[in-house]
């Protein structure tokens, strides 16, 4: 006999909860599920996972949908434990690069963080850049033109007229940085700004710096959106390791030999990812020598010699979205938890903002996007978890630790942004000062930090 | 009309306009030229597109003058005749609705064969075939043939001709449901019934007809819709996401015009100018672009659209107007379909969206996936609101469909069927959502939770973070097996759920009988005065209801949540109403809880 027979549950109450003790009900059960998967329980998880999945539904309200979301995760994450099993389960799966692009679109589309992001980094790239004749603009991430695309028309509006403009995208894919550069040059034409567009196919960990083509003269910004914690993941390659040496690799081979290598190479800079792990009390004591290695990028540059590196580029202003979290915590509960209350924002936000006719696309962003990030949070270790999020504080002293000074953003910037909120109409987003840099909220809790960053002599 | 107060918006130069100008001919010529084509299109409004992109749909009337079968009466139709004929005489005259073709009109059933058979008029000299004899008489002409066009008797009188679907599962097989030309038909059966021979070389598409993956071909990654407010999309999915958000503001807008003024009036300040610049941008994209479009060209809209807002705007209004390159280059910045689709339509975009919804639609258990369909289509619906609305009423109606289909439609009561209607969702969600009419955002749901978590570890028997489930399910203890096999056979019933999902329960048991048991727990009675329903238990089977309901108040009142009795008692008035279905249930139950304790408690049957 089955549990779920014909009309799913078989327990016609649980379907007639209302949603409020369903929604209440889930987040019971999704936090003793994470405690029992924490706990390495297979069998009470599994219980526990099966009572979820007949309140949860990926279409369902917004509780309903993240705990599809979380469970999916936290299965993952259990299923790990069974390499074979795992790898057997997932051996068809195929990663397809394009759909994420069109997901990213989605959701620069969907929500408003993204246009914020840029707006307000585009306004601090002009203000720092002011009087300058040669701009060279590094884009971490570039996929997103309408970013550059703004900044051009705003640049091509100078008082003193348009600058010599270069700009440096980095992506894995060579398609998109094809399409960016055909569409920035074609715009950067019309507008009659001479413009160069200098694109890298690179993972931003295997960045080489030599290629970023930096000369002298040139006033260099960077824009990283959302970028900078995936860095966080290679510092950790061995410390994780050690720590769950059951979960599996499912990176490539060549990625796993790079990991190794790194890990032979850089023994002390694993201390500094150690140190940067940890309680960011301990960041003041430490004399980051190795984090200030200027332009020694290892192979897999961890967060310290990225910063680094950069930092001795000597950039007139770096401007840094991050997401307004702490997933990055070794306690997987912890995790859960803090996921839980981030992403259930991000799902109102798209629950509030979208329309039921975009349900589609909403959940292509929920499934495709948030939905991965929960899993690479929840179910991955080590290397593997590239979503570590962290919150400003911690960016600020590590940024500060690297040798960056801050540059508080101007009001300009949050006007453009809450003049963007009001254009699109979206109603519960705010934006919030802290210490110069921006939150953009919903309602009251933060969601992305934007932080801008110049090199500061020592 | 939406059209024409947008297509006179100048964007992305010429060659857009021109396209634009095309779409807006094509348009036209379906709503006035072809009165009996569009006969199906409320019907259809996924032909609608492919007849959109026809170039010259006017030729669909071309079609009724030959092909038919034996009982077809000589009278040709010259194409100028027959489009005078179908074409409405007044411009406003409605077209004919699907399933009320002129009761008069002669109905013709073609077989498959003659339907799709091509070329059928073959030049004796060189036998070039023609698909209508008045191209072989013209093609005779070449050869220095005696040629001659059949005129039109005028003394005739032409009677109007419905051809019928040849698919017998085909809603236009019947009588009442023939589309109107022959052209029509074959493209109907093409595209319904037959193979999808073209594929677009660009993107994943397919089409059975020639001249829809022609017109395809020409249009793919460069296509774009208009909205209303002027905003051009290649992707119909970017396309109708920005409706949804653009509907909303145009509504928002009409009420309380859009403070443009605020930055132009700083325009002479340096840094401001910049800022008003791109903060011109910004509005435009936002869909507030729409106003600036339609009060851009024609000075006189101004006053009519712009309504309150003074005369700061119209300085607004100048400033686009003064750079007209800089507007529509504006309305790019985040729309980025707009700025990439080229590319990105062929490479990918395209073909995914299309299994995305391919997948959608096929999903069995999909009761949107009608409306989905519709959805999709309505993209090339854009300049009618009519469409719109048919379309809206469509998915209420099938919301209603689904509602009344379902069990528990009490369940509904109170829920509004409005525009919150999910599309992609099986009819057990659709349910969920309209009970979604008490909503709680996820992070106030996390937030009550959380101050719930600190009350309830209060509770002497919150020993896990699961406790409140446990007391909320009436939790069930480990040894219930024991107890079970104790009471009556009818024990296991709906009565109580033991919910001791976890934490305690494998004290007891093997951890191979975890499992089971906590399933004996969930499912079966837990009879037992530890928890806090010790006075459910009981042998009676009414009894055992009514405890369950009174779980149900326990519950609530533990978890305290703020349900209103009268919710309480609704449920338990509908739980009596059905209690025939609870016993069928209660049966289940039963059979479940005494398969269940089979493995645990053999003593049990």
């Amino acid at each position: 006999m089955s549990l779920s027979p014909g009309l799913g549950s078989p327990f016609p109450w649980l379907r007639d909860l209302q949603p409020e003790e369903r929604g209440l009900c889930l987040i019971q059960l999704l936090h003793a599920c994470a405690n029992h998967v924490a706990a390495g329980s297979v069998e009470n998880a599994n219980v526990g996972l099966g009572h979820i999945s007949h309140l949860a539904s990926p279409d369902g309200d917004t509780m309903q949908r993240i705990a599809a979301y979380f469970t999916e995760a936290l299965a993952d994450r259990m299923l790990k434990v069974w390499p074979g099993l795992y790898k057997a389960l997932n051996s068809t799966k195929t990663r397809s690069p394009s759909e994420e692009i069109i997901v990213q679109k989605l959701f620069f589309e969907l929500c408003p963080f993204l246009k914020l992001s840029y707006v307000i980094t585009n306004q601090a790239i002009v203000e720092a850049m002011e009087g300058e004749k040669m701009i060279h603009i590094i884009d971490l991430h570039s996929f997103e033109p309408a970013q550059w695309i703004e900044l051009l028309r705003t640049l091509s509006a100078r008082p003193e007229g348009p600058p010599h403009l270069r700009i440096t995208g980095i992506h894995e894919q060579k398609e998109v940085l094809d399409q960016m550069g055909a569409r920035l040059v074609e715009e950067a034409e019309k507008l009659d700004i001479p413009f160069q567009f200098n694109s890298i196919v690179s993972k931003l960990e295997n960045l080489d710096l030599e290629r970023l083509r930096v000369k002298t003269g040139e006033a260099l910004a960077v824009s990283s959106v959302l970028q900078l914690h995936s860095l966080l993941a290679t510092d950790e390659a061995e410390v994780v390791g050690r720590v769950s040496p059951s979960a599996p690799a499912s990176k490539s081979a060549s990625h796993n030999n790079h990991i190794q290598k790194f890990m032979q190479m850089n023994q002390h800079q694993k201390t500094l990812g150690e140190w940067l792990e940890k309680d960011v009390v301990h960041y003041h004591c430490s004399s980051p020598d190795s984090a200030l290695s200027p332009l020694s990028l290892a192979p897999s540059p961890n967060m310290g010699t990225f910063l680094g590196a950069f930092w001795a580029l000597s950039p007139k202003i770096m401007v840094v979205t991050e997401q307004e979290s702490d997933h990055n915590g070794y306690s997987l509960t912890e995790r859960v938890s803090e996921a839980m209350n981030f992403y259930a924002a991000l799902f109102d936000c798209l629950e509030s903002s979208t329309d039921p006719r975009a349900s589609l696309e909403r959940q292509k962003v929920e499934k495709m996007l948030f939905g991965k990030e929960i899993k690479n949070i929840i179910a991955c270790e080590g290397n593997e978890r590239r979503e570590r999020h962290e919150k400003l504080e911690k960016w600020i002293l590590r940024l500060e630790l690297a040798g960056f000074g801050r540059v508080p953003l101007s009001y300009d910037g949050m006007w453009q942004a809450n003049r963007l909120l009001q254009s699109y109409n979206y109603g519960g987003y705010k934006i919030k000062d802290k210490k110069g840099c921006l939150l953009i909220c919903w309602h009251d809790r933060p969601l992305y930090s934007i932080s801008a960053w110049r090199h500061r002599r020592q | 009309m939406a059209t024409s107060s947008s297509s006179s918006v100048p964007f992305f130069g010429m060659g857009r306009e021109e396209v634009d100008e095309q779409m807006k001919q094509q348009s036209a010529a379906i709503g006035v030229g072809v009165g009996v084509g569009g006969l199906h299109h409320h019907h259809h409004p996924h032909l609608h597109h492919h007849q959109l992109l026809q170039h010259s749909s006017s030729l669909l009337s071309n079609s009724q003058l030959t092909t038919a079968g034996a009982q077809q009466p000589p009278p040709p139709l010259s194409a100028a005749s027959s489009a005078a004929g179908s074409g409405p005489p007044q411009p406003k005259k409605k077209r004919n609705q699907p399933g009320n073709p002129n009761p008069d009109a002669e109905v013709i059933a073609l077989s498959p064969k003659t339907l799709m058979a091509t070329n059928r008029f073959i030049c004796e000299v060189c036998n070039k075939g023609f698909q209508r004899e008045q191209n072989l008489q013209l093609h005779r002409r070449g050869h220095n043939l005696p040629w001659k066009l059949k005129q039109k008797n005028k003394n005739e009188v032409v009677k109007r001709k419905v051809y019928l679907c040849p698919e017998p599962t085909c809603v236009h097989h019947e009588a009442s449901r023939a589309l109107g030309d022959l052209t029509g038909i074959k493209k109907h059966y093409s595209r319904k019934h037959g193979e999808k021979k073209w594929k677009c070389d660009k993107c994943a598409k397919r089409y059975a007809v020639q001249s829809d993956w022609k017109a395809h071909s020409k249009t793919c990654g460069t296509r774009e819709y208009r909205c209303d407010c002027g905003t051009l999309f290649s992707r119909r999915d970017s396309f109708i996401t920005h409706r949804a958000f653009c509907d909303a503001l145009a509504q928002e807008s009409a009420r309380n015009p859009t403070p443009s003024h605020f930055f132009t009036g700083a325009a002479n300040n340096m840094t401001l100018g910049i800022s008003s610049s791109t903060a011109a941008d910004i509005l435009r994209l936002g869909g507030s672009t729409g106003q600036f479009d339609h009060l851009l060209p024609p000075p006189p809209s101004l006053g009519a659209a712009g309504g309150g807002s003074s005369t700061t705007t119209a300085t607004s209004q100048q400033q686009f107007r003064n750079q007209p390159h800089l507007s529509p280059s504006s309305a790019a910045f985040f729309m980025p379909q707009q700025d990439t689709s080229d590319h990105h339509q062929s490479s990918y975009h395209q073909p995914f969206h299309h299994a995305l919804m391919q997948q959608f639609s096929s999903d069995p258990n999909n009761a949107g996936g009608a409306a989905a369909n519709q959805l999709f289509n309505l993209g090339f619906d854009s300049t009618t609101t009519n469409n719109n609305n048919s379309n809206m009423t469509l998915f209420a109606n099938n919301n209603n469909h689904s509602g009344g289909d379902h069990q528990h439609q009490m369940m509904m009561m109170g829920s509004s069927t409005g525009g919150s209607v999910p599309l992609f969702s099986s009819s057990v969600h659709q349910q969920q959502m309209n009970n979604m009419v008490a909503h709680m955002s996820a992070t106030a749901l996390l937030q009550k939770a959380a101050q719930m978590g600190s009350t309830t570890s209060s509770n002497p028997n919150a020993t896990t973070s699961a406790s409140l489930l446990r007391s909320a399910f009436a939790a069930g203890p480990n040894n219930n097996n024991n107890q079970k096999s104790s009471s009556g056979e009818k024990q296991p019933s709906l009565g109580t759920f033991g919910g001791s999902f976890f934490g305690d329960v494998d004290t007891d048991n093997g951890s191979s009988n975890n499992l089971h048991d906590l399933m004996n727990s969930f499912t079966a009675a837990a009879n037992n005065n530890n928890n806090n329903n010790g006075s459910s238990s009981s042998s009676n089977n009414k009894k055992l209801t009514r405890d369950f309901l009174g779980v149900g108040h326990v519950a609530a009142a533990v978890r305290g949540i703020a349900t209103t009795i009268s919710q309480q008692q609704q449920q338990v008035g509908a739980a009596l109403e059905r209690s025939s279905s609870l016993d069928s249930e209660r049966n289940n139950n039963n059979s479940m809880g005494s398969h269940s304790s089979f493995g645990g408690n053999p003593s049990f049957q």
